[in-house]
């Protein structure tokens, strides 16, 4: 089987904690987003993990969230850092400050390769259900600054128990409001209670992820799904885990990935290699090559004994996505007081047979 | 049509384009359509209510044309919005 295409390096930046709307659903951590003095990421700091990064890992792209990344105060001197060092960028955002800060997107056009939506419903009522009253025009707004100022952009949606069922839906809307793309993701589980309320099983999310490939076949719009989606090779299962792209948090730590940065509910925090105030980007590089080498061991095993057992392999162990933030103490919840989350590696005891 | 009023049809979301310029979207078409820097002053007078008359006189200050110019350019976009079910009379 040929090795999979991770794109370029790149690193993906949380350039604030904090956030301007309330998704019940969203993976960080509430104290950080709403009860945490806000922290900015400063351009200074920017530029300086930006020029380690590029020498020892050689990125060529800058990807930046958040919380809601379009709240820096001087996101314009963040792009400005981003271009002066020869880099492409993009952004997730929620849509809300868009027309605020579409002059500073104008004028830092070319380094600009796209920006991502999150969207939760194809009407008014259906998106600011989860976003809030006046999100659906403030995003519907974007996409037109987008589609007039020629900006590229994605779309991007969770996949849900209330989404599941109308994944064309969200196709077509994408298509219509010509978006480059489309992205699919399993919803985090981010407590029990969204586990029970939003999450699929494992069958439900097979029928999903097919009707995603589905819709990817049929709509000459591109349509993938994030990571995260059932996937039992063993060989590392995204770009963090196989190198090619790695996370700085707003507190300036380098981690493995912004899904499991921050996590919501989260005791552990095994994803973050070292603190880049204090550490240079090579040593903590080095240390995060260790995590990610671990964490595809830890699931090469998993899947190894499964097989050799004969046993179905749960959800669990299917996304590697639900791996990870069951193995890096992110679901604690999942494990009783008393059982480690690492235990989560070991199977059943099988009894003698005959 | 002089004291007639249009009003934009629910659904269409305008958004401010380049200073001067406007983007509308259909959300009953998914269409996009763009308004130069008069189709921009004449929609956001419709969202304000304005008649066709105080349109006209808007735009007559804005631009230092005649009348029978602003009226003209006026009732030419009014009739293509019309057309295109962005507006309906009130």
């Amino acid at each position: 089987m040929p090795a999979r295409d991770f794109g370029s390096r790149r690193l993906t930046v949380e350039l604030t904690n904090i956030c301007n709307l309330h998704c019940s659903y969203c993976l960080r951590d509430e104290d950080a987003l709403y009860h945490t003095p806000a922290n900015f990421l400063l351009p200074e700091f920017l530029e300086s993990i930006i020029k380690q990064a590029k020498e020892v890992i050689g990125i060529d792209h800058v990807a930046f969230t958040g919380g809601e990344p379009t709240l820096h105060p001087q996101f314009d001197q963040i792009l400005a850092v981003v271009s002066t060092n020869g880099l492409k960028t993009s952004f997730v955002t929620n849509g809300w400050n868009f027309q605020k800060i579409w002059p500073t997107l104008a004028a830092h056009r070319d380094v600009i390769t796209h920006a991502a939506f999150s969207l939760d419903g194809v009407t008014r009522e259906e998106h600011d259900k989860w976003r809030g009253d006046g999100s659906f025009v403030r995003i519907v707004r974007a996409f037109s600054l987008c589609f007039a100022g020629d900006l590229p952009f994605l779309i991007k949606v969770g996949i849900r128990r209330d989404t599941f069922e109308r994944l064309e839906q969200f196709a077509l809307f994408a298509a219509r409001m010509r978006a480059a793309g489309l992205n699919f993701g399993h919803v985090m589980p981010t407590s029990p209670e969204v586990e029970e309320s939003s999450a699929l099983n494992l069958d439900e999310r097979r029928g999903a992820e097919q009707e995603v490939a589905n819709l990817a076949r049929i709509f000459k719009m591109k349509i993938g799904m994030d990571v995260g989606y059932h996937n039992v090779n063993p060989a590392p299962a995204c770009s963090a885990l196989a190198g090619y792209s790695c996370n700085v948090d707003y507190q300036g730590r380098l981690s493995l990935c912004c899904n499991l940065s921050g996590f919501r509910g989260a005791i552990g925090e095994e994803d973050v290699a070292a603190d880049l105030r204090i550490q240079d980007f090579a040593r903590a590089y080095a240390a995060l090559s260790i995590i990610a080498r671990e964490k595809v061991t830890a699931r090469q095993t998993r899947l190894h004994d499964l097989t050799t057992h004969e046993l179905p392999v749960d959800l669990y162990s299917a996304s590697p996505c639900l791996f990870c933030l069951d193995t890096s103490g992110k679901l604690p919840w999942r494990h009783s007081a008393t059982e480690s989350p690492m235990s989560s590696r070991s199977l059943p005891v099988l009894g003698a047979v005959g | 049509m002089h004291s007639l009023k249009l009003t934009p049809v629910n659904d269409i979301i305008y958004t401010d384009f380049d200073e001067a310029e406007g983007i509308l979207v259909d959300l009953n078409t998914k269409q996009y359509y763009r308004l130069n820097e008069t189709g921009s002053l004449i929609w956001r007078g419709l969202e304000k209510g304005n008649t066709v008359d105080e349109i006209v006189s808007q735009m007559q200050a804005a631009y230092e044309v005649s009348a029978d110019h602003a009226r003209a350019s006026v009732e030419e976009l009014l009739t293509n919005l019309e057309s295109n079910k962005l507006v309906k009379r009130l």
